[in-house]
């Protein structure tokens, strides 16, 4: 048995994210919101389009960062906590293979993008396809997975990187589909920093 | 009337939704980080960039409640304002105004609290999603189109106070 995407989303997905008497809403390690698409996207693109064309390459790296950062932090928490323990753990039969499918499970069961695996070299490179993902709402006219790339770097370090939280940086990641450019669906490729682009 | 939330999840596109609308979680880092983005563009609007996105991405949900639920009251409005905003996770919010100002406290935040949990205190106010959200509150009350209220956060609690403090005013 390996890691099944669709029975970990629909287990998962069950989770209510909704604010405690704080308003505040406290799980794997971090403090999470819920906030509509519509937020995210809207502050993407009008942060790209404020950006001039000798700084689009700045704003498009500082956005993905911010990703990054996040599913590093986050992906960790998510690994390793009760929730995983309990839902993905008991099938995870190839190792760190079968935790970064459990980690896109985890990604697909929170919206981020239904997405997955599509190829693996371990250590060295993965191909991730999403067959939707509310970056792709917006239509600017240039690909903007920049969630969906920084957290697929950040995933990967998770696994194959320095051990947490010592890790970072080790791996990017470029779309080179996207379905709001067209695309049938998005693909995103994750290889090490330190080989040639 | 308390807040009605309804989640429910697209098992065909996996996508979720509140109230009918579209919704993503993230975390804390996110959000942080994008605020400190903002910041990091300021010479390109960033800090207004983000504000602006909260208030123009947020009131349609607000009015939408509004709408469907048949709530003239600009004070009741308010109060789902302020319930809509600890339901999504950005904290506790206490809301007063008319139509030409008002104030806002926050005694727990997402972003300021998260900013800390990251980076720790520092001396000035950040909570720029914030600022755009009341504004969209104070719109949907007062049945104002968006850009109405300017809206000051006075202190906060990045910086130490005991809660954050928002200034409301009609532009």
């Amino acid at each position: 048995m390996t890691v099944q995407r669709d029975v970990v989303v629909k287990k998962l997905a069950d989770i209510k994210a909704v604010g405690n008497e704080e308003g505040l809403i406290p799980a794997f390690n971090v403090l999470v919101n819920n906030l509509p698409a519509a937020f995210w996207n809207t502050f993407t693109v009008r942060m790209m389009e404020a950006a001039p064309a000798e700084r689009k390459q700045e704003m498009e790296d500082a956005l993905m960062h911010c990703a990054n950062v996040c599913g590093y932090n986050t992906g960790y928490g998510i690994i390793t906590s009760k929730e995983f323990q309990d839902v993905v753990t008991p099938m995870v039969t190839e190792g760190a293979k079968d935790v970064l499918r459990g980690a896109y499970a985890v990604f697909t069961a929170w919206g981020w993008a239904k997405s997955g695996i599509a190829q693996i070299k371990e250590g060295e490179r993965m191909v991730v396809r999403a067959m939707d993902y509310y970056e792709a709402d917006m239509k600017p006219g240039y690909m903007m997975g920049f969630m969906v790339r920084g957290v697929s770097a950040a995933f990967f370090d998770l696994a194959y990187g320095e051990p947490y939280p010592n890790g970072g940086n080790t791996f990017r990641c470029e779309q080179v589909k996207g379905m709001e450019v067209g695309d049938p669906f998005g693909e995103f490729v994750v290889t090490r920093t330190d080989s040639p682009s | 009337m308390s807040l009605q939330i309804d989640l429910t999840f697209d098992d065909t596109t996996y996508r979720h939704y509140t109230n009918g609308f579209l919704t993503v979680m993230h975390c804390h880092h996110y959000m942080t980080l994008a605020t400190r983005l903002a910041e990091q563009f300021s010479d390109l609007g960033g800090e207004r960039i983000l504000a602006e996105s909260a208030e123009d991405a947020l009131r349609p949900l607000l009015d939408d409640y509004i709408q469907k639920h048949g709530i003239s009251d600009p004070d009741e409005r308010l109060k789902i304002g302020q319930e809509y905003y600890a339901a999504i996770g950005m904290g506790k919010m206490a809301a007063s105004g008319d139509s030409h100002s008002g104030s806002v406290t926050l005694t727990h935040s997402h972003i300021d609290q998260g900013w800390v949990m990251k980076w720790g205190e520092r001396p000035t106010p950040m909570n720029y999603w914030t600022q755009g959200y009341i504004a969209a509150m104070f719109g949907a009350a007062f049945d104002k189109p968006p850009r109405s209220f300017a809206v000051e956060e006075r202190e906060s609690l990045v910086s130490g106070a005991p809660h954050s403090t928002f200034l409301v005013t009609a532009k």
